[in-house]
């Protein structure tokens, strides 16, 4: 029994995993038209979500309350922008890469500065950066005029290849590369340990402020390039494009298992937390709750997730942590 | 406002929650010859440590019992079981003859029965100046009132004048602002002065006195017991303990291994029970180490300002192990520091170097890993980020460091946390032989070890100095707060006042020459008498919001004469009534050093409910107000219970706020109701309603914040443990502090509504980040603790007013968060940069 709760602890995307599948298999139940198609549609939503929720995943992983606050912004305006210097064109698509990977990198690296170099407290910082953006949106909102895609972009975000969306297919590789990141290479270990002591890690010889800058870089870049291709799926941008994403994002985190304190994070949990609250969105949709009640029920899920998440870290420290309890007393 | 106030005042309130023994504990006089603690059998482990093992410990009235034992005999867990910090797993406790459950024992019921610790780190917060912190010691004298500090004020003077005359510390001063003798002095001073207090447990209470001031102690102790107080007196330092207590109790490996008066013991005898390792040991042990080859490599060059008492440099070579000794905070552990970060400004360092500490929680362990990866870490250093690692080559090197270590391979996958102190302290060290490094630097590594961990690890000492075929001989750098430990090392570095003053070589290494040394320096301790002093500088921070808010008033005055009529004033600052409350709302919360992402959404909230609600049906309207408040004090509840980030409860909160707004009224609309708008519509001498709001706002806040509550609060924000250890209640005062918040974000949401007419759901949206600014602007500290109303109120009328200037000078709105945001980053940019230089100071 204690080695199941054990592993379910080790494996903590289990629960979102099942939420998944019990709130699908509901719905298939009570609706009767669940099908596989309309999940398809969910995974497409969920893919689009999953992607910047791995950035902000990295970013809470450094720890100290670490969040990023920007990624709303930053994501549309790299909309704005994939769609104004692609103008449409596959030819001038590389620029519009560029462009948009620029936006990420600029903005991951103001905020990676503000927080290592001034220490700047990250939900200001990236609070601040966005709201910067936000103006950056209202003046490229007046310059979109046209709404044509780049085809090969249209294709990236909304084809299917034997019935699966690009997307998710996107989304998944990119969830593999995460998790590998995570769970077997040097960068990985530093990550986790910058997360669970900064102090801890400094004294063990690793370089915390490159660490924490490229969690930052990385969510920003994720984000922008999401923003591009988010663009291209609906076919257009509009100013509110990424404001969902920013409570989204960090739900998809916290109910996939992650570790809203940092330290210790899960690529394929983000997955399964990113598909579990977009089937909630998608269940209210259907069952025809205004706009204001998705709000709260959003609201409510992320709050009473952390509650009880909070509360297994909590009751964990207390069950292991007093080994150490007399040292952390002992005066010198 | 003021019904908040009754919270801080009393001990009765103080102990909520109040329990049958409480009361009797209360009641004075209930067994005035019974003995003022009595703890019999105390048994507590931790995982597999047997922290404390059966042990008896008996105060009587007037008596003073010497503690002493070894890092890790389990003195501190046993002052902690007595300070009802920790439970005790068995034994029974009995304070002042009153029997209490260990289960139920906890600091509330410590305090009520007049125990206090004193130990340097944790119960003051430096935020407060020293009355202040009087004050929450004994908090029963205090009214809301102005003029409550007075008392305050005169009785810190009093006590400190009585047990150290010619202090030198100012009552006024901020305890952040003292140096830490003075810290220690005040803390001291304020446990022993406490009105209820019977017994004082002082932990190391001289390690940062010079000679008189521990001998000011000393006779102040003995006064004291002569006049019934108890003491319970920990310290390293056993001539002072034979000298001070009636009767001494020693703890080995968590069981008492001698107890008797005082009379009949001796330093040695001490020595000898405590079973740590004598003189005699430590100092054969390092003759018989191979003698440090004559050609060894220079590792580590030590000159300029550091050496300046000793006249020349001081090489450090490789297979030496140089002990830094000194009273604490004479700048030993800043040397280590300074050799393990970039070296420079005269310190070298050739070749890799790592760091092993003692303080493992704070600075070695990684609690969510197994023991094997927190060791296998030190193989990391220098490797490409992307490299693969492999658990079984890392198991293959971190077996060979453990098996030195006689740590037990088989642990590796334990988590690292279920060790005892001992083992994860040889985990620490196998991540530092893991690795290269030329140089290792320990700082007090036997902190919280037991007896045999630490004669493991001295035995490892010479074996890693000195190197053996396999590897060259490395440099070890060794900072102890036990002084017997430098009898190990080659050579001793003595620091007082942040230099070396004398350089001890073998067999010149006594705890005597030690301690000598030390305190020949030791008057610089305290060499600055106006210590707490403000200075120029700090004066300029304070004024900046309102030289800043001057300074655009001048500008809009320039770009536009009109500002300066009453009707300009009116017109410009009116509409900012809104955003003073709400940064004053984000003031509190970021008072407990915690952010508030949902205020400006939940004045939104409050400006659809005043507009709709409240017109249409008052009593529901008013009904769901104050649910609005108790919402808000229930996620200061969820916060403080369940250690959540504040910026997620809240970000959550902010999209309940929306939804809530959002349904109740889908578009803008709705109307004030018409005593709200008169209530915004009057004049006093021709000095409109707003105008006048604004003030009063401030000045609420202020007198909240200077109130015994708002101490209590900045308390919280600074050193929630202390305040939590001093018996204030986090739960309460966390929910106090969101209640005063969502007030005035109440109230700036009535003043959205009574200012349009109508209200927008997403009106209050904007003000979150432009609270931070104002908050920020107003010279707050981020980190908590500090805050500063009428500041606060000159940033946001600051901000406002530049929003209208950007309007003067015709730039598109579009730019007005862009401006804000910018504003915000360059004032903290700024005030980093102040900091950095303040630090270098």
């Amino acid at each position: 029994m204690s080695a199941l709760l054990e592993r379910l602890e080790r494996h903590r995307w289990v629960w979102s995993a099942l939420g998944v599948l019990i709130l699908w298999a509901i719905l298939s139940a009570t609706t009767g038209r669940f099908s596989l198609h309309s999940l398809s549609g969910v995974a497409v939503s969920a893919s689009f979500l999953t992607l910047v929720a791995l950035g902000q995943m990295l970013v809470v992983t450094t720890g100290r309350g670490n969040i990023d606050l920007s990624i709303a912004s930053v994501l549309t305006l790299s909309a704005y922008a994939g769609i104004i210097v692609a103008a449409g064109a596959d030819a001038r698509l590389p620029l519009a890469l560029v462009a948009v990977v620029g936006i990420g990198l600029v903005t991951g690296a103001v905020n990676a500065v503000l927080v290592v170099l001034f220490r700047i407290p990250a939900i200001i910082a990236t609070l601040a950066t966005g709201y910067i953006l936000a103006t950056g949106t209202l003046i490229a909102n007046r310059w979109a005029a046209g709404f044509s895609m780049s085809p090969f972009l249209k294709t990236l975000a909304a084809g299917r290849i034997e019935g699966v969306p690009v997307i998710l297919i996107i989304a998944l590789v990119a969830v593999a590369l995460v998790g590998l990141l995570l769970r077997r290479t040097v960068y990985g270990r530093r990550l986790s340990a910058v997360g669970q002591n900064e102090r801890a890690a400094a004294l063990a010889g690793i370089h915390t402020g490159r660490v924490v800058a490229s969690a930052f870089l990385a969510s920003a870049t994720l984000a922008a390039v999401t923003g591009m291709l988010l663009g291209a799926y609906v076919g257009g941008a509009f100013l509110e494009m990424g404001q969902p994403y920013l409570l989204q994002s960090l739900g998809a985190v916290v109910l996939g298992g992650s570790l809203i304190f940092g330290g210790s994070s899960t690529a394929l949990g983000t997955l399964c937390g990113a598909f579990l609250l977009i089937l909630i969105v998608t269940t209210m949709q259907i069952a025809g709750l205004p706009a204001g009640t998705q709000d709260i029920v959003q609201g409510l899920v992320v709050i009473a997730v952390l509650a009880l998440a909070g509360g297994r870290a909590v009751s964990r420290r207390r069950a292991l942590s007093p080994a150490a309890q007399p040292a952390e007393a002992a005066k010198p | 406002m003021t019904a908040a106030y009754p919270a801080a005042q009393g001990a009765p309130a103080k102990a909520a929650g109040a329990s049958a023994p409480h009361l009797r504990l209360a009641a004075t006089g209930a067994h005035p010859d019974a003995p003022v603690a009595r703890l019999t059998g105390i048994c507590k482990a931790f995982g597999p440590t047997r922290a404390n093992d059966g042990i008896d410990l008996v105060v009587a009235p007037g008596e003073v019992l010497g503690l002493v034992g070894g890092n890790g005999a389990g003195k501190s867990t046993l002052m902690r079981i007595l300070c009802g910090v920790t439970r005790a797993d068995a034994g029974s406790i009995e304070i002042r003859g009153i029997s209490i459950e260990t289960d139920i024992y906890d600091t509330t019921l410590a305090q009520t029965g007049g125990i206090r610790i004193v130990h340097q780190e944790l119960s003051l917060c430096d935020n407060l100046s020293v009355a202040e912190n009087f004050f929450l010691e004994a908090p029963e004298g205090a009214r809301a009132a102005p003029g409550w500090r007075r008392l305050y004020r005169e009785r810190a003077r009093a006590a400190l004048d009585e047990v150290f005359p010619g202090h030198g510390i100012a009552v006024d001063a901020r305890i952040g602002h003292l140096q830490i003798g003075q810290r220690q002095m005040v803390e001291i001073v304020r446990a022993v002065t406490a009105p209820q207090v019977r017994l004082v447990i002082l932990d190391e209470p001289t390690s940062s006195l010079g000679l008189e001031r521990s001998r000011q102690l000393r006779a102040f102790i003995k006064a004291r017991a002569a006049a019934g107080l108890s003491f319970i007196f920990i310290s390293h330092k056993l001539q002072e303990v034979v000298d001070i207590a009636h009767r001494v109790l020693v703890l080995r490996n968590g069981r008492t291994a001698w107890s008797g008066p005082a009379a009949q013991a001796s330093v040695a005898a001490l020595v000898n029970a405590m079973g740590g390792p004598t003189e005699g040991a430590m100092q054969g042990r390092r003759a018989a180490r191979a003698g440090i080859a004559e050609d060894a490599v220079e590792v580590v060059r030590l000159s300029g300002d550091i050496v300046v008492p000793l006249g020349r440099d001081v090489v450090l070579r490789a297979g030496e192990v140089v002990g830094l000794a000194g009273l604490e905070g004479s700048g030993q552990r800043e040397l280590l520091h300074r050799l393990f970060d970039r070296p420079r400004g005269g310190i070298s360092r050739k070749g890799g170097a790592s760091f092993v500490s003692g303080d493992r929680q704070k600075e070695g362990v990684f609690p969510l890993w197994s023991v094997l990866s927190n060791i296998a870490l030190g193989r990391l250093e220098g490797r490409a980020p992307l490299g693969l690692v492999h658990e079984r080559t890392e198991r293959e090197a971190a077996r060979g460091a453990a098996e030195k270590l006689k740590l037990d391979p088989d642990r590796f996958d334990s988590p690292i946390l279920d060790l005892s102190g001992g083992n994860q302290q040889k985990a620490l060290v196998a991540r530092a032989l893991v690795g290269d490094a030329g140089t290792i630097l320990f700082d007090d590594p036997t902190r919280g070890v037991d007896v045999a961990a630490k004669e493991d690890f001295y035995a490892l000492i010479g074996q890693l100095s000195r190197g053996d075929g396999a590897r060259p001989g490395r440099l070890v750098v060794w900072h102890s707060t036990e002084d017997i430990e430098f009898l190990e090392c080659d050579r001793v570095l003595v620091f007082s006042g942040g230099c070396i003053v004398r350089e001890l070589v073998g067999p010149e290494i006594t705890e005597q020459a030690i301690v000598d040394a030390s305190f020949a320096g030791a008057g610089a301790l305290e060499r600055d008498g106006t210590a707490g002093a403000r200075g120029l500088a700090d004066w300029l921070v304070d004024l900046a919001p309102f030289a800043s808010l001057a300074a655009v008033f001048a500008l809009m005055a320039w770009v536009n004469p009109l500002t300066v009529s009453m009707f300009g004033l009116e017109l410009l600052l009116g509409p900012a009534i809104a955003l003073v409350l709400v940064a004053l709302a984000q003031m509190f919360v970021v008072g407990g050093s915690e952010i508030d992402l949902g205020v400006g959404a939940f004045a939104g909230l409050v400006n659809v409910l005043s507009a709709t609600l409240l017109v249409d049906t008052p009593w529901l309207g008013v009904l769901a107000l104050v649910a609005g408040v108790l919402a808000y004090g229930l996620i200061g509840a969820t916060i403080q219970l369940r250690r959540i980030p504040a910026i997620v409860v809240t970000l959550g909160a902010s999209f309940i706020w929306i939804g809530i707004g959002y349904t109740l009224q889908p578009t803008p609309g709705g109307a004030a109701p018409e005593w709200l708008s008169a209530a915004f519509a009057w004049t006093i001498a021709e000095v409109p309603a707003t105008l006048i709001l604004i003030a009063v706002a401030g000045l609420v806040a202020l007198a909240i914040d200077r109130s015994p509550l708002g101490v209590v609060l900045r308390g919280f924000g600074n050193n929630a443990q202390a305040m939590t250890l001093g018996g204030w209640s986090p739960l309460r005062y966390a929910v106090v502090r969101y209640m005063v918040a969502s007030l005035f974000a109440l109230a700036a949401g009535l003043s959205l509504t009574a200012i349009n007419t109508a209200s927008d759901v997403n009106a209050g949206g904007p003000f979150t980040l432009i609270s931070v600014a104002a908050v920020v602007m107003g010279g707050c500290a981020l980190i908590g603790g500090m805050i500063s109303p009428l500041g606060v109120v000159a940033g946001a009328l600051t901000l406002a007013l530049v929003g209208a200037l950007l309007g003067a000078l015709s730039v598109s709105t579009d730019y007005n968060a862009a401006v804000q945001g910018c504003l915000l980053l360059a004032m903290l940019v700024l005030r980093a940069f102040a900091e950095r230089r303040e630090a270098r100071r």
